[in-house]
């Protein structure tokens, strides 16, 4: 048999007009025949007017609620890192990585608003990114879970092994772990911080394994963060845990523990807090904020002004619109508006 | 040059390459390789390939290796599986041919062998209906004549069959000698030439005299053509394999690339270079931070001294990051598209030929966007603007019109009177009728007699005289047998002088059988007969007819006859017999020695034969030339009839409206003046008169070798030409011209003459018609009738360039979208290369979330098919690529970004602080992404089925499913994420803020200029809505006539600004940025 360029569609073709009977065609005709039942919505005057003014009835007062639940937050926000440092040190990089000299330091912080409880004990760091692409992948889920994988440790380095002994928990994340602690007195009351359940159930019950031990942690020439108590099992390690989950900007807060007392107005509260932590180096804040929270979480006034904003837009827009279609109406389809009927202009 | 080849004889056999026909493109050994390096030509396989490399290497790769090599290795299968399972059927259908069973005599016996062990040089023995294996020269039949017939439709589509002749030479032989005849048979070396075969042939026999014998393509069994009517032949095989004639004219076609894909490839390249910037100039950043404040991370553990290469690493982060800019998958997804377009062509009704119960087929499924875009149509005539179904209709014999009255010379009383009464010269102008022809009598069982000609008009003409009681009864090689009035005459067929397109006419040398009178009876077009007629014929007369029925549009052949003497004849014979021989320019000598004898003739009448337009066909042509196509028409036929049919099918209109400017001339310098004469017109009149130039085919052949430039100008400045008297070649010549300048052209015809035209063309259009189809297999595309043309390219062509238009664009700016986002976290990642995503999310992005709802768009349509062909200006709009070119992917570009921009800093903002966390913050963004895609389409979809709702929003839900059940996953990053998120009500508000804000702009500016600025799409849409459906009656009206005057200035304006394609040629310039 020659070949010709089209031989096989060909072929089918001849196949299709024999198999092409009438009792055939009307099988799925509407939809190969492209002839499916459609909807085409237009833009016209009234529906778009109609949409924009729906999205700002819909949009502002979900901008009032989530204004108001931001603004019924309570925060209480210190930045310690400057402060905690004596002002006779010079070098706070030197003093910072200095290990014999105590750094405890004492803030006082006065309530502005009645608190009630749970009140929300946080960390901030400033200008630290733990989304970096070398500290982010510096760690070993399999080691965190597993006590068999305590050896996987590919993507640690340069923080994997100590002597040829696999760190655990390894990698640059767990490794400087943050070491600033807090205690709170309210008017020369012990404030129990509750450091239980800080990190998510989730991860205590299947990332972290309860049979997994810190081995050779923090024991290198270079000590980074916090050490672990080698006794207690990684599950239980929640400011660990709170830690590992990576934060994706480099300004976060992490959850430091929980107070379950209702603080009133002009209430005093001394944190006697060690500071530990190295941020001088790169010139990173360290803040300790008490917060309460809504069912939006804490204070953040951004969603409810932008849905303000966008519900306000759209308003305007219907109004504007509407105002426009009013002032200068265009027939909508019109046969003239065509450009092969109209006259040619400028030719 | 030439080749030799001893029949019968095993010496020299192993010289040529056995029968084995090959057609697979691979091998089983080199298809790995082949096929791996042919993917690899195109350029995004190879940018793939290098990113998936770069990906191997772990230090650089912010996302596993699988997201790239996945998608890659599928594509790669998918496209090679394709291949391979063509290849193979290619395979079997060779093996199956290889391995059939032939008779070959072998040492004077008959044996059975296997069609592949066939050698150059062995007699091959067939049976009736075989189908011929391989080339050879006729050298015994059954037939006592001599004459075998033979089918040979699928080499060039002719359904008719075709006539056999045994060389003189090796007439008369019996069996037995046949058996063992040895000779040499001297042929020129393979060639792809179907109708032409020059050699001779000199046989060893004691009992011939060992004389030369000529032979020509009338002596040869071709390949593949089957052996008919016949009880056996046999032949000498003298090419053989893939040598054979048919092998040789088998060609790949190269692959043909779309205006929209070359568009696609230009953004692509530009896409890139945007990336190459994006990645130095973050590299750049990436290296500061890294010195600057990079090392003073303490918890980074920064090494004092890095590799040598570590100024490298952060780009090429940044490379792979950056690499899902292009998307991957947009050819597959447009490959997918484009194979439900091609579908569609398929599957319509409406394009269905009831008549011959054809489906319109598209055999190349890449190009339908190209219908879209189509910008001139080159068109055939006869077959394909008319029926060709050829019908006898007048006649004018003695100065006498028949069928002036009634249309019907058949029905005419005054003819059917002279017929009854035996006028002599309306005897002759019948037997003319009935002799001068190869049409093959058929007889069937039921002793009635049909027949069988290569040619339509010779069918019409002996039809015609046996209806005239002038029947032709039989016919073989040497004798003829007319019956009329019930008294049958014999004659001798001595000559044939063929019809050749130069010669333009063909006459037989006849001797009666009672008297044995030897006569000329010559047919022909008039312009070949009327010059050749005796001193003093009246011709007055005949030259009125013909000037009458061509401006009917009648086809018209003028008959004519003369007495030869013995003497005259036999000199002649001698010379025609010795042009027959010889092997160099035979045809040119035969056609010299042919005019010597056709001389002097009397002429005895013209007859006219009507080919009908075909349905619909000037409602067509008035359509699509409203949609701003240009139609040419391209015939082999004569410039009046051409005239005539160009104004009976609308193709041009009668003065004072149009003008039609004729280019020709006796002399090479008299055409090249009338060529500019007529570009000078061209230019300078006013632009509503339409203009059409008229040229012959010898005027082209000078204008082509001496003024190409200034041809080309004016077909350029030409909506409307027609050209007669071409040749095939230069049927593609005129194509290749337009091509040449930038045009897409559509070429549409239906006779193995068109085949080259319909090749060269952007788009091959084939009719599968009388002439065989031959045309439809080169083809593209093959309907069945000229007036679906308006439905291919209007309504499928149209909206495979706006869905095709769609998806691209759409790719891209899905791809921007996720990338955008990657990108402007590096300026909150330390540009240290972090990816936001992980890799399953951005791997299911691309080849899942986003390729699904885009998928859709192969339902829409923007206006429904009535208002399109009501409104066929509105083809403009494609046909300019005003749907995709830089500046709407501009406006896609600007889409992305800012639909980036919101996404990431709405989510930055409100899961900002103690909400910072890396997984919770990436899936917002990528749920951002997915909700803005489906508003997005929804946005930009026209209309709405059942499907595209069922898609758009069942994708969205299963983005929530899938990663429901991925957040179920223990040991995956994403565990628990999800269930989180959907319990926040601040991601649901999030979400929420996400699309106002991205999609509130996007509405009121389109708003605001589909009601301002509309372009004609949304003003079509508006009256659709507003009417319901639109009353034909008011619009139609209305909007065409102006829209004639209109479009001129359109058209002929834009011609200035060419070049760059996707200017507006409409004079709006509301311009589809979004």
């Amino acid at each position: 048999m020659p070949t010709f360029r089209t031989h096989f569609s060909y072929e089918a073709l001849l196949e299709l007009r024999s198999s092409y009977t009438c009792s055939s065609v009307k099988t799925d005709s509407k939809f190969t025949q492209q002839e499916l039942p459609a909807c085409k919505p237009i833009l016209t005057p009234k529906w778009v007017i109609s949409v924009f003014v729906l999205v700002g009835v819909i949009f502002v007062p979900i901008g009032v609620a989530s204004l108001r639940a931001s603004q019924q937050v309570v925060e209480i926000v210190d930045r310690y890192d400057d402060a905690c440092v004596p002002a006779n040190v010079t070098d706070k990089l030197a003093y910072i990585q200095d290990k014999s000299i105590q750094k405890s330091c004492t803030r006082t912080l006065t309530v502005t608003k009645d608190m009630n409880q749970p009140i929300f004990v946080y960390y901030q760091l400033d200008n630290f990114y733990q989304n970096h692409r070398r500290y982010v992948k510096s760690r070993s889920d399999d080691q965190l879970r597993d006590k068999s994988k305590a050896a996987v440790t590919t993507n640690c380095d340069p923080e994997a092994t100590l002597n040829g002994k696999p760190i655990v928990p390894c990698g640059l994340i767990a490794w400087s772990l943050f070491n600033d602690t807090y205690n709170l007195i309210l008017n020369n009351d012990n404030l129990t911080v509750d450091k239980k359940d800080i990190s998510w159930k989730s991860d205590r019950e299947h990332k972290f394994g309860s049979d997994v031990f810190p081995q050779n942690f923090q024991q290198g020439p270079l000590i980074g963060g916090k050490t672990l108590n080698p006794n207690v099992s990684l599950s239980e390690q929640e400011d660990l845990i709170v830690w590992m989950r990576t934060a994706a900007l480099p300004t976060f807060r992490k959850l430091y523990g929980r107070i379950h007392v209702d603080l009133k107005v002009n209430d005093t509260i001394t944190v006697h807090l060690e500071n530990n932590y190295n941020t001088y180096s790169f010139g990173g804040k360290k803040k300790l904020v008490l917060s309460t929270t809504t069912w939006l979480g804490g204070k953040n006034d951004f969603l409810g002004l932008a849905y303000l904003t966008v519900g306000g837009l759209c308003f305007f827009l219907a109004f504007a619109f509407t105002l426009l279609y009013l002032i200068k109406p265009r027939k909508s389809g019109d046969n003239n508006y065509l450009s092969w009927n109209r006259p040619p202009v400028g030719r | 040059m030439k080749r030799l080849v001893y029949i019968n004889d095993d010496s020299c056999r192993y010289s040529y390459c056995d029968n084995r026909i090959s057609n697979t493109k691979y091998t089983l050994w080199n298809f790995f390789p082949k096929n791996l390096w042919e993917q690899f030509r195109r350029f995004m396989n190879q940018y793939f390939l290098l990113i998936a490399c770069l990906q191997l290497w772990s230090r650089i790769t912010p996302v596993s290796p699988v997201t790239t090599w996945g998608p890659l290795i599928i594509i790669f299968i998918v496209s090679a599986s394709k291949e391979a399972w063509d290849d193979y059927n290619r395979y079997l259908s060779d093996k199956k041919a290889n391995e059939r069973n032939v008779w070959v005599v072998k040492d004077g016996v008959r044996r059975q062998i296997k069609a592949q062990d066939i050698h150059v040089g062995d007699i091959v023995w067939l049976h009736e209906n075989d189908e011929i294996p391989c080339d050879l020269v006729l050298i015994g039949t059954s037939d006592p004549q001599g004459i075998c017939y033979i089918e040979t439709s699928a080499l060039d589509g002719e359904t008719d069959l075709k006539p056999r002749i045994v060389p003189p030479i090796s007439a008369n032989m019996s069996v037995e000698q046949l058996e063992k005849v040895k000779g040499i048979v001297e042929c020129p070396n393979p060639d792809n030439d179907i109708r032409r075969f020059d050699a001779n042939m000199r046989l060893f026999l004691p009992s011939v005299d060992n004389e030369k014998c000529p032979l020509t393509i009338n002596n040869t069994l071709l390949q593949s053509c089957y052996l008919r009517y016949t009880e056996w032949a046999c032949g000498v095989a003298v090419y053989t394999g893939n040598e054979t004639k048919s092998g040789m004219s088998r060609g790949t076609a190269e692959p043909k690339l779309t205006a929209a894909d070359a568009m696609i490839d230009k953004l692509t390249i530009a896409i890139f270079m945007l990336q190459i910037v994006v990645v130095l100039v973050l590299g750049y950043f990436g290296n500061i931070w890294k010195h600057t404040k990079g090392l003073k991370q303490w918890y980074l553990m920064y090494p004092a001294e890095g590799p040598w290469y570590g100024f490298l690493v952060i780009p090429l982060r940044f490379e792979l990051l950056c690499s899902i800019m292009i998307p991957i998958s947009i050819k597959v997804t447009l490959d997918l598209a484009k194979g439900v377009y091609a579908k569609f062509i398929d599957w319509d009704e409406q394009m269905f030929d009831w008549e011959t119960n054809t489906p319109a087929h598209s055999a190349n499924t890449a190009i339908s966007e190209d219908l879209g875009q189509v910008e001139y149509i080159l068109s055939d005539k006869t077959g394909t603007l008319t029926e060709n179904r050829m019908i006898f209709k007048r006649c004018c014999i003695n100065n006498i019109m028949y069928g002036n009255d009634n249309g019907d010379a058949l029905k005419d009383a005054r003819l059917l009177n002279a017929v009854s009464s035996n006028d002599p010269d309306i005897v002759k102008f019948l037997m003319v009728m009935a002799l001068c022809n190869t049409v093959v009598p058929v007889k069937s069982n039921d002793d009635t007699v049909s027949y069988k000609a290569q040619s339509q008009d010779e069918e019409a003409l002996v039809n015609a005289a046996s209806n005239l009681n002038m029947m032709l009864i039989s016919k073989d090689s040497s004798t003829a047998e007319i019956c009329f009035n019930g008294s049958k005459f014999k004659y001798e067929l001595l000559d044939v002088l063929e019809f050749t397109s130069d010669r333009k006419r063909m006459s037989v040398v006849v001797k009666e059988g009672q008297t044995g009178k030897i006569l000329l009876l010559s047919k022909g077009a008039d312009e070949a007969i009327l010059p050749r007629v005796y001193p003093g014929q009246q011709k007055q007369r005949y030259l009125e007819a013909v000037e009458m029925y061509s401006q009917l549009g009648l086809r018209t052949l003028c008959l004519g006859w003369r007495d030869l003497e013995e003497d005259e004849y036999k000199e002649w014979s001698k010379n025609f017999q010795e042009a027959s021989c010889s092997l160099e320019n035979r045809e040119s000598k035969i056609a010299e020695v042919c005019d010597s004898l056709e001389r002097d003739l009397h002429i005895l009448g013209v007859t006219a034969i009507e080919d009908r337009l075909q349905d619909g066909v000037p409602e067509t042509i008035k359509l699509l030339r409203n949609a701003g196509i240009n139609v040419w028409m391209l015939t082999g036929d004569k410039q009046n009839t051409a005239i005539q049919i160009g104004l009976l099918c609308n193709l041009i209109t009668s003065e004072p409206n149009s003008q039609l400017l004729s280019i020709s001339g006796k002399t090479e310098q008299d055409i090249l003046r009338s060529l500019e004469r007529a570009l000078l017109i061209t230019k300078n009149t006013c632009e509503t008169k339409d203009l059409a130039f008229v040229l012959d085919g010898w005027a082209l052949e000078i204008i082509l070798k001496h003024s190409k430039e200034s041809f080309t100008r004016l077909a350029m400045l030409s909506k409307t030409a027609i050209c007669c008297r071409m040749t095939p070649l230069q049927k593609a010549q005129l194509v290749a011209i337009l091509k040449s300048v930038g045009y897409l052209t559509l070429a549409i015809g239906d006779g193995g003459n068109d085949v080259r035209m319909i090749q060269e063309a952007n788009i091959g259009v084939g009719i599968s018609g009388r002439e065989g189809l031959q045309a439809a297999r080169a083809a593209d595309y093959s309907i069945g009738k000229f007036k679906f043309l308006k439905r291919l390219i209007l309504i499928h062509g149209r909206y495979s360039y706006n869905r095709t238009a769609f998806i691209s664009q759409y790719s891209f700016y899905k791809s921007l979208l996720i990338c955008f986002i990657q990108i402007l976290f590096a300026f909150l990642s330390g540009f240290s290369g972090t990816s936001l995503f992980n890799s399953i999310s951005l791997m299911a992005y691309n080849v899942f979330y986003t390729s699904l709802p885009v998928m859709t768009i192969i339902f829409d349509k923007d206006i429904s098919e009535t208002t399109v062909l009501q409104y066929p200006q509105i083809l403009l709009h494609s046909q300019a690529g005003r749907l995709l070119n830089p500046t709407t992917f501009c406006g896609w570009f600007g889409r992305s970004l800012y639909h980036a921009l919101v996404i990431f800093f709405i989510t930055i903002c409100a899961y900002a602080d103690e909400k910072s966390e890396m997984q919770e913050l990436s899936m917002v963004a990528l749920s951002g992404c997915i909700w803005l895609q489906a508003f997005v389409v929804m946005m930009d979809s026209n209309s709405f089925t059942s499907p595209q709702i069922i898609l758009i929003w069942g994708n969205f839900v299963a983005f929530y499913m899938i990663n429901l059940i991925l957040s179920a996953v223990p040991s995956l990053q994403l565990y628990t994420i999800m269930f989180r998120l959907c319990g926040q009500p601040s991601y649901w508000i999030t979400m929420a803020l996400t699309v106002a804000v991205a999609m509130v702009p996007v509405m009121a500016f389109r708003y605001f200029r589909n009601l301002y600025w509309p372009s004609p799409i949304n003003i079509l849409q508006q009256i659709e809505q507003s009417n319901g459906s639109i009353q034909p009656s008011r619009n139609v009206g209305s909007a065409l006539k102006p829209a004639r005057t209109n479009l001129t200035n359109l058209l002929t304006g834009s011609r200035g600004s060419r070049g760059s394609s996707y200017q507006p040629l409409l004079s709006d310039s509301a311009e589809s940025t979004r």
